[in-house]
C-alpha cells in the first residue's frame, strides 16, 4: 500500500516517535505538582511552547495547546461570540468551523457565509461587503483542505483589522508546509494540528494574540489559560513542537521535491491521454484536487485501494456519500463533475517511483 | 473486465452472520472483499438530526470494520439511500395506505441488495457476491437451486423468492449450513469483533420498533388523512371505532377496543371504505389466495402445482397446489390457512428447495 493522502494526516516522524515513547516512560509526572517529577514535565512542556512561539514568530504567551484542530477552532470561535454578535466565515470551510457557525443560530449570533470564487479562493472584498456594525469575528481558513487553495489571508485579515473585527484562520493545513511569521501580521485566532506536518494525533494548538480576550469554553483545572484545562498530553505537546521545528528546517527542500513530483504525476497523466482537470487557483503545492471525468470518484478510490494506491474521494470526513463533495459545489462545480473529483496528496513517505506508478494506476484503470 | 470466480464481495450488515460468512469465504481461499451498504438514516422528528437506523449504525458499520481488518482484507461501505427509500420505505408505506401488510426485508433483496451488490462486483472484477442468509445455493451440474438454510429455526429463504434467478449462480451464501449456534461458536473462536451482538429484531428502517410511529413521521401529510372509522361485523354492523386503518393487520387481536366473549381478529381492511371489518377466529380461515407476478427460481413449471406454500415468515409450510389462470394463480390449501394477510409473500417450496413466491393480493372469503 502507497499512501496518497497526507492531507487527511501524515506520517509521524520516526525519530520523534522514539523521543515520546521516551517520554511517555520517563516524564510521568503532573506538571501542575511540586514536585521534581512534576517540574519535569512542566519544563518540556514550557521548551515545546517555546519552540512552536519561536517558529511562528509570536510570544510565548501567546500558544495553548489544545487537543487538535477541531478544538483550537471551537476554543476561539465559540470563546469570541456572545449573543447579538454577527460572524463572517466561508461556505466551504472544513465542518471543524462551519458547523461551529451552524450551530451559533440558535445562541443568538448572526452568521454570513461568504462564497469562494470558482477558482476556490475567498475576494477579500465579499468579506468587506459583509461586515456590519455587530461584526465581531471573521474566520477564514488559510488554505482549503480539498482544493488545497490558498487563501489571501493578509488582505483579509488586514480588513478585519480596519473594522475592528476579530481575525481567526483554520490554519491547519499550511502550518509546517510554509513558513509563517505570525509577527506584525493582522491575525488574532490561528489554529493549528501536529498530524498534518508529521506529528502526533490528539494534539493541536491555538494561537491567541496577545491582548485578545477568550471565554472559556471548558471548564476545569485552569490549564493552558483555563482555556484548555487538564492535564497536558506531554508526549503529544513534545512531539507537536519537534515535528514542527523539524517540518520547518525541511521546507525549503521538501518545496523542491514535492513541486518535482507534482510536475512528474502532471506530465505522466498528460503523456497516458487521459481527461483530468485540476480544480482551484493558488494552490499550495502537493494537495490535488482532480476531476477524472471517466470515473466516480468512489470508484477510483476503492479501485486504486485494491491495488494499493490510497488516495481521497473528497475529504475523508464525507466519504461513503453519494452526495458530491461540498465543497466543490461552493466553488460551482456540477455536481457530475464533483462526483468525479478526489483529492491526491504528496508527503515526505513518497518517492519518484511511487508517483509515476500512482499515474500509471489511475490511467490503467481508466482506460480499462 | 473479466470476473474474478476466486473474488467475493460479501455483505455486512455489522452482525454475527456476515462477519462469519465473510471470514468463512476467507478461510476456503477466495479473496473477499467486506461491503457495507448504508441504507437509512432515521431522521429525529423533534431535533430533526439524522441518526442511525438499527441496521447500518455507526456501530454495526465499525464492527464490519473491525472484522475485515482482522483479517485484512477490504472494507466498503456504500451509500444505497436512494435506492432503499425508492425500492423499499416508499413501497412500504404506500402497501399501508392500501391496507396491505408488506415484507420490506423481501425488496430490500431482490431490488436493493442483490442488483447493488453485483453492480459493485462487476467494478471490482469480482464473480461472486455472498450475505450473511441463512439459506443455501445449491450446484448439481449446471443445476443451482436456492434451498433453506440447515437451521430450521433461522431459515431466511422466505425473503429471498425475488431474486433474480440469473444471479443464483453469482451468488454464495456460506452460512446456510450452519447453525445459529454453530455461527456463533465459530465467531468467537475466531475472536470475531461481532460475536455477540444481538440478532436484530425490528425492521431495520423503523426506530423502537413501532411502524404506526415511522408512518407518522414519514409521511405527516399523508397521515392526516388517514382518520378513525367503523369497526364493523361480518354482518356489517358496526361494532366499534378504529384508530385509523393504518394501525392494523389482517389477523391482529390485541388493541382492538371490543369486549366480546370470545375474541376477535381484524379480518378485512377496506381504505376506500374506511372500515376495518372483525370476526371470529374460525371465519378467518380460507383455503384460497390469489397472487400475480410470480418469480420462479426454477424453469418454468407446469400447472396444477403442488408445493408446499408458506404465508408468512414464521409459518410452517402447508400443502396447496398452484393453478395458472392467464397471468393470475390461484393458491389452493389442503388445509384452510389462518389470516392469509394481503401484502404478505407467500414462498412456495419443493422439500427443501425454495421454488418461486409472490406477494398475496387478497384471499378466498
Amino acid at each position: 500500500m502507497i499512501y496518497f493522502d497526507s492531507a487527511a494526516s501524515t506520517p509521524i516522524y520516526k525519530e520523534i516517535l522514539n523521543e515520546m515513547q521516551n517520554i511517555s516512560l520517563t516524564t510521568f509526572g503532573n506538571a501542575s505538582s511540586i514536585h521534581k517529577f512534576g517540574q519535569e514535565t512542566k519544563a518540556i512542556i514550557e521548551r515545546a511552547r517555546l519552540s512552536i512561539a519561536n517558529d511562528l514568530g509570536c510570544n510565548l504567551s501567546e500558544i495553548i495547546f489544545t487537543g487538535c484542530g477541531s478544538e483550537s477552532n471551537n476554543i476561539a470561535i465559540l470563546g469570541i461570540l456572545k449573543r447579538g454578535d454577527h460572524f463572517i466565515t466561508s461556505s466551504y470551510e472544513h465542518p471543524a468551523v462551519l458547523n461551529i457557525a451552524n450551530s451559533l443560530v440558535e445562541k443568538g449570533i448572526d452568521v454570513s457565509y461568504v462564497k469562494p470564487n470558482s477558482a476556490g479562493l475567498i475576494n477579500p472584498d465579499d468579506i468587506k461587503n459583509e461586515i456590519n456594525s455587530n461584526t465581531k469575528l471573521i474566520s477564514i481558513m488559510y488554505v482549503n483542505n480539498e482544493l488545497g487553495t490558498i487563501n489571501p489571508i493578509n488582505a483579509i485579515s488586514k480588513i478585519a483589522k480596519e473594522n475592528n473585527i476579530i481575525f481567526h484562520t483554520d490554519a491547519v493545513q499550511i502550518i509546517g508546509k510554509v513558513k509563517i511569521n505570525l509577527k506584525n501580521q493582522n491575525i488574532d485566532l490561528l489554529s493549528l494540528s501536529a498530524h498534518k506536518f508529521y506529528g502526533p494525533k490528539g494534539v493541536g494548538a491555538l494561537y491567541i494574540k496577545d491582548n485578545t480576550n477568550l471565554n472559556s469554553t471548558y471548564f476545569g483545572g485552569g490549564q493552558e489559560k483555563s482555556l484548555r484545562p487538564g492535564t497536558e498530553n506531554v508526549s503529544g505537546i513534545h512531539g507537536m513542537a519537534a515535528a514542527l521545528r523539524k517540518s520547518i528546517k525541511e521546507l525549503d527542500s521538501w518545496a523542491e521535491t514535492i513541486n518535482r513530483y507534482e510536475k512528474i504525476f502532471i506530465e505522466n497523466l498528460n503523456k497516458s491521454g487521459i481527461k483530468f482537470m485540476i480544480n482551484g487557483d493558488n494552490r499550495l503545492p502537493g494537495i490535488l484536487n482532480m476531476t477524472f471525468p471517466n470515473i466516480l470518484s468512489s470508484d477510483l478510490v476503492m479501485a486504486l485501494d485494491m491495488e494499493g494506491y490510497a488516495i481521497s474521494g473528497g475529504s475523508a470526513c464525507s466519504s461513503g456519500s453519494t452526495k458530491p463533495p461540498k465543497v466543490l459545489k461552493e466553488i460551482g462545480m456540477t455536481d457530475e463533475m464533483a462526483m468525479k473529483s478526489v483529492r491526491i496528496s504528496f508527503g515526505k513517505n513518497l518517492n519518484e517511483e511511487n508517483i509515476k506508478e500512482l499515474s500509471n494506476a489511475i490511467s490503467n484503470i481508466i482506460n480499462s | 473486465m473479466k470476473l474474478d470466480k476466486n473474488k467475493v464481495l460479501v455483505a455486512m450488515s455489522g452482525g454475527v452472520d456476515s462477519s462469519v460468512a465473510l471470514a468463512k469465504l476467507h478461510e476456503q481461499g477466495y479473496t473477499v472483499i467486506g461491503i457495507t451498504l448504508k441504507l437509512w438514516e432515521s431522521v429525529d422528528p423533534i431535533t430533526k438530526k439524522r441518526k442511525n437506523s438499527n441496521c447500518n449504525s455507526i456501530e454495526a458499520i465499525n464492527g464490519a470494520k473491525m472484522v475485515c481488518d482482522r483479517l485484512g482484507v477490504h472494507h466498503y461501505t456504500l451509500d444505497h439511500i436512494d435506492s432503499f427509500k425508492k425500492n423499499v420505505v416508499d413501497d412500504f408505506t404506500k402497501q399501508y395506505l392500501d391496507g396491505r401488510t408488506p415484507n420490506p426485508c423481501v425488496r430490500c433483496n431482490s431490488y436493493v441488495k442483490w442488483g447493488n451488490l453485483i453492480e459493485q462486483a462487476d467494478k471490482f472484477g469480482a464473480y461472486y457476491i455472498a450475505t450473511g442468509h441463512y439459506a443455501q445455493i445449491e450446484r448439481i451440474g449446471t443445476n443451482i437451486n436456492m434451498k433453506k438454510g440447515v437451521d430450521n429455526h433461522k431459515d431466511q429463504s422466505y425473503m429471498l423468492w425475488d431474486i433474480n434467478r440469473n444471479l443464483l449462480d453469482r451468488t454464495l451464501l456460506p452460512i446456510g449450513e450452519l447453525t445459529k449456534e454453530e455461527v456463533r461458536g465459530y465467531a468467537k473462536n475466531n475472536e470475531l469483533e461481532t460475536s455477540d451482538i444481538p440478532d436484530s429484531q425490528d425492521l431495520c428502517f423503523v426506530m423502537d420498533g413501532d411502524y404506526r410511529d415511522f408512518l407518522n413521521q414519514y409521511m405527516p401529510e399523508k397521515m392526516q388523512n388517514i382518520s378513525n372509522g367503523d369497526i364493523k361485523d361480518e354482518d356489517g354492523a358496526i361494532v366499534g371505532n378504529h384508530t385509523g386503518f393504518t394501525n392494523y393487520t389482517v389477523g391482529q387481536r390485541k388493541g382492538l377496543g371490543l369486549s366480546f366473549p370470545e375474541p376477535r381478529y381484524v379480518k378485512k381492511i377496506n381504505p376506500i371504505t374506511n372500515t376495518i371489518t372483525i370476526s371470529k377466529k374460525e371465519s378467518l380461515y380460507s383455503n384460497k389466495c390469489f397472487v400475480k407476478n410470480i418469480n420462479w427460481l426454477i424453469d418454468p413449471p407446469c400447472f396444477p402445482l403442488s408445493t408446499s406454500s408458506k404465508i408468512r415468515y414464521n409459518s410452517v409450510g402447508a400443502n396447496a397446489v398452484i393453478e395458472k389462470h392467464n397471468d393470475d394463480y390461484i393458491i389452493i390449501f389442503e388445509e384452510p390457512q389462518l389470516a392469509i394477510t394481503p401484502g404478505q409473500s407467500i414462498v412456495f417450496y419443493n422439500e427443501d428447495i425454495l421454488i418461486g413466491g409472490g406477494v398475496i393480493e387478497k384471499y378466498n372469503e
